[in-house]
């Protein structure tokens, strides 16, 4: 099942069927540079989707490279197959997040930007907004934060705002762990305003009014806001994360981070990185000159719908598995290695940061101490995990790893260190041991996030 | 001094601190007898933070809790952005990146330029002999990043002199120790006999019969080793 149809799957849409028919056609490539020739053949209208969410810079050249450089090849691939219509999906923070009210409109000056990811966008775009022409029309919607399907809940990023629900689910437990702590009296610095807003929207509204836009031929050149017009206060977002993960306490604190003496709550709150710890310190709100269109369901958009959200959210372990069940266990609770490595792997490695490892070109041997047959070798190609085989079949490892199946299922399931079970006597390395050391860290991050037994394909 | 208590082992007591970096905080495991006059102060640089290098490390917390049981001051830290430590890279998938294409990566330095810093926050308290020790990655911080001058005895576990210059040690005639172990993939045993033929005297060398570079199972025999050259050169 390829990645887009496991995630436009549950939506009913049956892709294998529709590609049949002629309705879709399938075209694999990779902005900036990686795309068919003829990928826009016949095509009279974009849908501009496409984008690297990564806030900070890295060493690959992202943001940038997919945002600006993949939207820059695009424009010119609908600019030889003469396109008409170019609509781009951009951020309604593309101007930072200054106190004034931002308008829609293209901002010649660069804002100031929070992060990387803005800066890319708003140079795509100018790239977006200069293709324009007379027989040409260059649309820029900008939604606000995206949260789940209104119906369902169902989202299939948990980025942003879900990092906030995320980090408040590990106080929860955290909490809930040591009876001594009272869960509703946390004592907790939340760095921010308490009567700014959050500006979010539900996903298929954004969806949809995007949609709607690009068939409507009436509609110029121009920007449009895809934002809540009377969206949440900070405080009432923190009310229904407190509600619903039943904890109290938390205070906005008008402090930026690094926060002086952190206490053990607001260690584990501001774990998760810079998106939580920036989260709440700052705010926009947007100009729209076209309310109807994502009216029609502000009725709904109340703490249900966040719940709703929240529910689907956990009940897929925060995206890390599609349905929720979480199977590879055998009937004594150990991960079955042959699930893990024939279908857990092709499932999650893609989705990870091991992904974006261009220099990760390697063979990989891992073997199960004890077990019949238990060998498997997976060959790495700049990042994609090409190929899983039990037993060695004719690939040569350039490395290996040895370990009991006990201390296998302790690593990935998340209970112990790759480092601990090595010091303990139950794992081992093969091969070049440089290599075999230099990928730990690699794997370190893996494990950490994409746990057995918080998701994963089924069995 | 030490800021709170985190732990008493027998007749050792264990503190941990907060040691002020440039701007930050690192987070220190400063160790010392339960009673009498400590004289001998002791600063450890652990292995690569990458490879599970944090206070808990097999090969440092044995030296620490043996020199501390035997009259020292010891003081390690986790680098920057390690267990409770400010600081560190900004992107750990791109040095994750940079480490598996080369094994080393430009981020390094902040964690070798922390050794100044935290012995600066040890001389500030202590006035008796210092003994600078290193494993595996934690030579290279000494080596480049400590005060190399102001050390009385050092001790250099699983060094690597392919890849870190140890031309300080020319400078000073402090008495050195160099723990090796029989198999380790980082430096052969030939490897290290040349170059420790071409350090300046006084010197010791021990060879440890262990499986490979992390001495799994022998971390007492390296800790005896280091006891056994801290009372030999008087500073016990």
């Amino acid at each position: 099942m390829t990645k887009l149809e496991r995630l436009i799957a549950p939506l009913g849409i049956d892709l294998p069927s529709a590609v049949a028919d002629g309705r879709v056609i399938g075209m694999a490539g990779e902005l900036p540079d990686s795309l068919p020739d003829d990928l826009l053949d016949g095509c009279r209208t974009i849908i501009h989707a496409a984008a690297s969410t990564k806030f900070d810079a890295d060493a690959a050249g992202e943001p940038a490279r997919t945002n600006v450089l993949g939207t820059r090849r695009l424009l010119q691939l609908a600019t030889s197959r003469r396109v008409e219509r170019f609509v781009f999906v951009s951020t309604a923070f593309v101007c930072g997040r200054r106190g004034e009210r931002i308008p829609e409109s293209i901002d010649i000056a660069p804002p100031a930007h929070e992060n990387a990811y803005e800066r890319s966008k708003w140079e795509a775009e100018q790239l977006v907004w200069s293709w324009q022409s007379p027989e040409r029309t260059s649309l820029i919607v900008r939604p606000s934060i995206l949260f789940g399907d209104l119906a369902t809940g169902r989202s299939t990023n948990f980025s942003g705002l879900y990092l906030i629900a995320r980090a408040t689910e590990l106080l929860s437990r955290a909490v809930y762990d040591d009876s001594a702590i009272d869960p509703r009296h946390i004592a907790l610095r939340i760095l921010g305003s308490s009567e700014a807003t959050t500006n979010v929207i539900p996903v298929c509204q954004a969806a949809s009014t995007i949609v709607d836009l690009a068939l409507s031929p009436h509609v110029e050149s121009g920007v449009r806001h895809l934002a809540h017009p009377d969206p949440p206060t900070n405080d009432t977002i923190k009310q229904w994360l407190e509600a619903y993960f039943d904890i109290g306490g938390g205070v906005f604190a008008d402090a930026a981070w690094p926060l002086d003496d952190l206490n053990s709550f607001e260690d584990v709150f501001y774990s998760l990185g810079n998106t939580v710890r920036d989260y709440f310190r700052n705010s926009a709100s947007f100009d729209m000159s076209d309310r109807n269109a994502i009216d029609s369901c502000l009725p709904n958009m109340d703490q249900a719908w966040f719940n709703r959200c929240l529910d689907y959210a956990l009940r897929t372990n925060w995206g890390r598995t599609e349905n929720g069940r979480d199977t590879g266990r055998n009937g004594k609770g150990s991960v079955d290695p042959q699930w893990y490595f024939e279908e857990f792997l092709p499932w999650a490695v893609p989705q990870s940061a091991v992904a974006a490892m261009k220099a990760l070109t390697t063979i990989v041997r891992f073997v199960l101490e004890g077990l019949h047959d238990g060998e498997w070798v997976c060959r790495f190609d700049q990042g994609r995990l090409m190929e899983v085989h039990r037993g060695r079949n004719g690939l040569r490892e350039d490395f290996g790893y040895r370990i009991t199946p006990e201390a296998f299922s302790r690593i990935v399931t998340g209970r112990a260190a790759l480092q601990a079970v090595f010091f303990e006597g139950q794992a081992d390395m093969l091969g070049q041991a440089d290599l075999a050391l230099r990928m730990v860290p690699i794997m370190s991050t893996f494990l950490k996030d994409f746990p057995v037994g918080s998701g994963g394909p089924h069995a | 001094m030490p800021e709170s208590r985190a732990a008493s082992f027998d007749h050792v007591v264990e503190e941990q601190v907060r040691i002020p970096c440039d701007g930050r905080d690192l987070c220190g495991s400063l160790a010392y007898p339960d009673r009498g006059e400590a004289h001998t102060w002791v600063l450890l640089a652990g292995p690569h933070p990458l490879l599970g290098g944090d206070l808990a490390n097999n090969v440092v917390r044995a030296i620490q809790v043996a020199l501390a049981g035997a009259g020292a001051i010891t003081l390690s830290w986790n680098y920057g952005g390690v267990g409770g430590s400010d600081g560190g890279p900004e992107d750990w998938e791109a040095v994750t990146s940079a480490f598996w294409e080369s094994g080393t990566f430009e981020e390094e330095r902040g964690w070798v330029a922390e050794a100044r810093h935290v012995q600066a926050y040890l001389r500030r308290q202590c006035d008796g002999p210092l003994v600078l020790i290193g494993y595996s990655f934690g030579c290279r911080v000494m080596m480049e990043g400590a005060a190399v001058d102001e050390a009385n005895a050092f001790a250099l576990i699983s060094p690597n002199p392919n890849t870190v210059d140890f031309g300080k040690l020319a400078a000073t005639a402090a008495p050195l120790l160099v723990v090796h172990s029989t198999n380790d993939f980082t430096c052969s045993v030939e490897a290290l006999e040349t170059w420790y033929t071409t350090l300046r005297e006084p010197k010791t060398r021990i060879l440890i019969d262990a499986g490979e570079h992390f001495f799994r199972g022998r971390e007492d025999e390296v800790a005896r080793s280091v006891l056994s050259f801290v009372d030999a050169i008087g500073y016990s």
